[in-house]
């Protein structure tokens, strides 16, 4: 039992380890919290396919210019 | 004592590669575990992988200056960044801890890392100018959208940083973010110009 004890107060601190945010309207914080649930884990599943889109689209109002860029980003490390 | 210095520095080594490994599937939960973390030998860790990455990269494409330069240059700015945040967010909360600062940053410069790591082989295998041939066309939508994977991963892991070193709200981190935006954009700027660092943002 006084373990039990130990590891919910453990799994409680780890949980409340930061006040949750709080963006002042009821809307914003609950939108907020709907955008944001995805990003906590496994974020990549969203990101990726959105970056391709983006990079898509990029790609179609800079034409050469993204070549350019990218060239760019390929000559900076 | 040698014999403890290694066994601490390989056990980080795998302590960070599963944490990196962490980052990538639930990065929420790992930030929050690292920022109570108490180990230097993971940030001693980190800062070599730069220090071993810019090496490399020196071999790949010759620097304008010596590895040891622009590593001393990349560590000030790592130093100022953590102070920044620390300093400005102590203002907001008092019990704040320096050292989960110094641990979480160093985590946060991974997806940095593994691009800058990544691109050196890409030159390596696909030298750039890219052409406007489908082939071209295809790479350079693949590397685009790559790094903006990796830049939003990036965004993810400071902010997670900032919310939890310094334990503050969401306006208040994005203040501070901008705030270091206004400030540190410049620097990277100038460092640009004088060929210290090739892309201005590490």
């Amino acid at each position: 039992m006084k373990a039990i004890n130990t590891r919910l107060k453990q799994s409680l601190n780890r949980a409340f380890f930061v006040e949750p945010n709080d963006l002042g309207f009821w809307f914003l914080t609950s939108l907020f919290k709907k955008t944001t649930k995805p990003l906590k884990t496994m974020p990549f599943i969203i990101v990726i396919p959105t970056a391709f889109f983006i990079a898509f689209v990029v790609y179609l109002i800079l034409g050469k210019w993204f070549i350019r860029l990218v060239s760019w980003l390929q000559y900076g490390f | 004592m040698v014999f403890k210095i290694l066994m601490n520095l390989l056990v980080s080594s795998i302590l960070v590669l599963r944490n990196f490994l962490l980052l990538i599937f639930s990065p929420y939960k790992t930030m929050r575990k690292i920022a109570q973390e108490k180990d230097y030998w993971q940030l001693a860790v980190i800062i070599s992988f730069v220090l071993i990455y810019f090496e490399i990269a020196n071999k790949i494409r010759r620097f304008n200056y010596s590895t040891l330069l622009i590593f001393i240059v990349f560590l000030s700015f790592f130093i100022s960044t953590v102070f920044f945040f620390y300093l400005l967010g102590k203002v907001y909360n008092k019990k704040e801890e320096l050292k989960s600062f110094f641990i979480t940053f160093s985590y946060s410069l991974l997806p940095t890392l593994v691009w800058f790591i990544t691109n050196s082989i890409i030159y390596y295998v696909l030298p750039p100018p890219r052409t406007m041939s489908l082939q071209g066309k295809g790479f350079s939508i693949l590397f685009f959208a790559f790094s903006l994977s990796l830049f939003v991963w990036k965004i993810i892991l400071v902010y997670l940083s900032v919310r939890f070193s310094a334990k503050l709200s969401f306006y208040k981190i994005i203040f501070l973010m901008i705030l270091y935006l206004c400030l540190f954009f410049p620097i990277s700027i100038f460092l640009y110009q004088l060929k210290v660092f090739r892309v201005p943002f590490i």
